[in-house]
C-alpha cells in the first residue's frame, strides 16, 4: 500500500456520484428474489469532509445472479465513507461482490470502511466477494472485511428445542443477520421474501 | 411419563449408549450421575432430538407417544424441556422475541390463537422475577455476553415460562457459585408438582443437596450400572464412581 501508481479502476467509465465538501450521501440498496441485478456504483468524495454511507441487502434464489461493483473514491482529505452489504443466497443463485476503496495521494485523514457478509443456504448457491483497498495516502483509517458462512446449526437446534419450528428458527436467524441493512419500514416485505427464499 | 427401553445410540461409528433402561413416573425427580464420558450428555441430546446422534436400537415413549419419531420442536410442544449444559448465544435475537416465538409456536400447534402482547409481557416479567433476572434482560440478545450464572438462570427462566411436563437439567450446576446455585435450585423446586417430572444429569452432588431426587441412577460407560435412592449420593461422594 502506498506503492505503485495511482490509477482509478476501470469501473470509472460509469459517471460518478460526486459528493462535495461537507455533503453527506446516503444510499440504500435492496435486491429481493425474483430478478437478477447488476449494480454499479461509483462515488467520488470530492471535497474536504464529504461523507458517503452505503447499505445493501440482497436475497436471491433460483438461478438469479446478483452482481455489485462498488468504487468508493476518496479524492479529498478528511472524508468518511462506510459500506455494509449483507446478503443471503439460496437455490443456485450466484452473487458477486466487487468493492474497491481508492484513497488518493492527497486524501489524508480519510476514514473508509467496507464490510460484506454472506450466508449461503444451499450447496449449489455461490458467493464470490472481492473487497479491495488501494491507498496512496499515509494518514488514513481504512478497513474491509468479507465473510461467507451458513446458518448456525447450534442456534437452530437451541431454538427448535424451545418449540420454534425449523423454518421459523431459520427466518429469525436470517432476519437478525440482515437487520443492520434493512431500510426503515421495509421489515414486513423482507420477512415475506425470507419465507420465499426458504421454500 | 417417560419410558426408555434398551436405548442404544451412537455418534458416527462410536457407540455411546449401550442399552439404557429408565422409567420415570409423574411427579418424580430422577438424578442421573456418572463420571465424565459416561454418556450423560448423549442421553440428554437423544431425548431432545439433537441432530448428529443415531439411535440404533431401543425405544423411548413420552406420555405414551414415540418420542424418537418427533422433531425437536414437536418434543417441546409435548412438554419436554432441556436446560443446556452450554446455553447457545443467538446474536440479534432478543430474549423477548425468542420466548414469544416459542410460546406462540406451541399455542399454534395446539390450535390456540397467539398470546396477546400485554399478557405475554406480564408473564415474562413474572417468570424473570421468579429466577431473579433483572428486567433489562428482556431486551438483551439471547445469552450474548452473559456470565455463566446468567446463562444458567436464563435456562431456568425459559423452563418456568414454557412450563414443561418433563425437564432435563444437563449439568445445570456446573460453573455456578452458591448463590446462583440456590436460585436455580429454588426455581426447580418451585416447579415440582404431582404431575411434573425432572431428570437431573450431573457428575457431582452439588445441586442434589438443594433439589432432592426420588431416584438416583449411576451411568457408566453407556449403561446404568446402579439404581437406588438418595443414599447413593453419599456413597458416590465418599467413594467415587470406581466402585460401580
Amino acid at each position: 500500500m502506498g506503492h505503485g501508481k495511482y490509477v482509478i479502476p476501470s469501473i470509472a467509465s460509469v459517471s460518478p456520484i460526486v459528493v462535495q465538501a461537507g455533503e453527506v450521501l446516503n444510499l440504500e440498496f435492496v435486491v429481493l428474489p425474483g430478478e437478477s441485478k447488476d449494480i454499479t456504483v461509483f462515488v467520488e468524495l470530492a471535497g474536504p469532509g464529504a461523507e458517503a454511507h452505503l447499505k445493501g441487502l440482497y436475497l436471491c434464489n433460483g438461478d438469479e445472479q446478483v452482481h455489485f461493483r462498488i468504487l468508493m473514491h476518496h479524492r479529498a482529505p478528511g472524508c468518511h465513507s462506510t459500506q455494509l452489504f449483507n446478503g443471503i443466497a439460496g437455490g443456485r443463485a450466484q452473487v458477486h461482490f466487487d468493492g474497491t476503496i481508492v484513497v488518493a495521494p492527497d486524501a489524508q485523514q480519510t476514514q473508509a470502511y467496507q464490510e460484506n457478509h454472506n450466508i449461503v443456504l444451499t450447496d449449489t448457491a455461490k458467493v464470490e466477494t472481492k473487497p479491495q483497498l488501494e491507498i496512496y495516502a499515509d494518514d488514513v483509517k481504512c478497513s474491509h472485511g468479507a465473510t461467507v458462512g451458513q446458518l448456525n446449526e447450534n442456534e437452530l437446534f437451541y431454538m427448535r428445542s424451545r418449540g420454534i419450528p425449523e423454518k421459523e428458527a431459520k427466518t429469525l436467524q436470517m432476519l437478525s443477520f440482515l437487520s443492520p441493512v434493512i431500510p426503515e419500514g421495509r421489515e414486513e416485505e423482507i420477512l415475506l421474501s425470507l419465507h420465499h427464499v426458504l421454500e | 411419563m417417560l419410558q426408555i427401553n434398551n436405548l442404544h445410540a451412537r455418534i458416527g461409528d462410536k457407540e455411546i449408549l449401550k442399552g439404557i433402561d429408565l422409567h420415570i413416573g409423574p411427579g418424580e425427580v430422577h438424578a442421573v450421575m456418572g463420571p465424565n464420558g459416561a454418556g450423560k450428555s448423549t442421553l440428554a441430546a437423544v431425548l431432545t432430538g439433537k441432530p448428529g446422534y443415531e439411535v440404533t436400537e431401543g425405544s423411548i415413549l413420552f406420555q405414551g407417544k414415540d418420542l424418537l419419531a418427533m422433531a425437536p420442536e414437536e418434543r417441546a410442544w409435548a412438554g419436554l424441556f432441556l436446560s443446556f449444559q452450554y446455553p447457545i448465544e443467538i446474536p440479534g435475537v432478543t430474549i423477548t422475541a425468542f420466548m414469544k416465538a416459542a410460546v406462540n409456536a406451541k399455542r399454534k400447534a395446539q390450535g390456540l390463537p397467539e398470546m396477546k402482547a400485554g399478557d405475554f409481557l406480564k408473564l415474562m416479567k413474572e417468570k424473570m422475577a421468579f429466577v431473579q433476572m433483572k428486567p433489562e434482560f428482556a431486551k438483551r440478545e439471547v445469552n450474548v455476553g452473559f456470565s455463566g450464572g446468567e446463562k444458567k438462570r436464563n435456562e431456568i427462566f425459559q423452563m418456568a415460562l414454557l412450563d414443561p411436563m418433563l425437564s432435563i437439567l444437563d449439568e445445570t450446576d456446573s460453573g455456578l457459585d452458591v448463590d446462583a446455585l440456590k436460585i436455580v435450585a429454588d426455581g426447580v423446586n418451585a416447579l415440582r408438582s404431582p404431575e411434573k417430572s425432572a431428570i437431573i444429569v450431573t457428575h457431582y452432588q452439588k445441586l442434589l443437596e438443594y433439589v432432592q431426587p426420588d431416584h438416583v441412577h449411576v451411568l457408566k460407560d453407556g449403561r446404568i450400572v446402579k439404581n437406588g435412592g438418595r443414599e447413593l449420593i453419599d456413597i458416590i461422594e465418599n467413594q467415587g464412581f470406581d466402585q460401580f
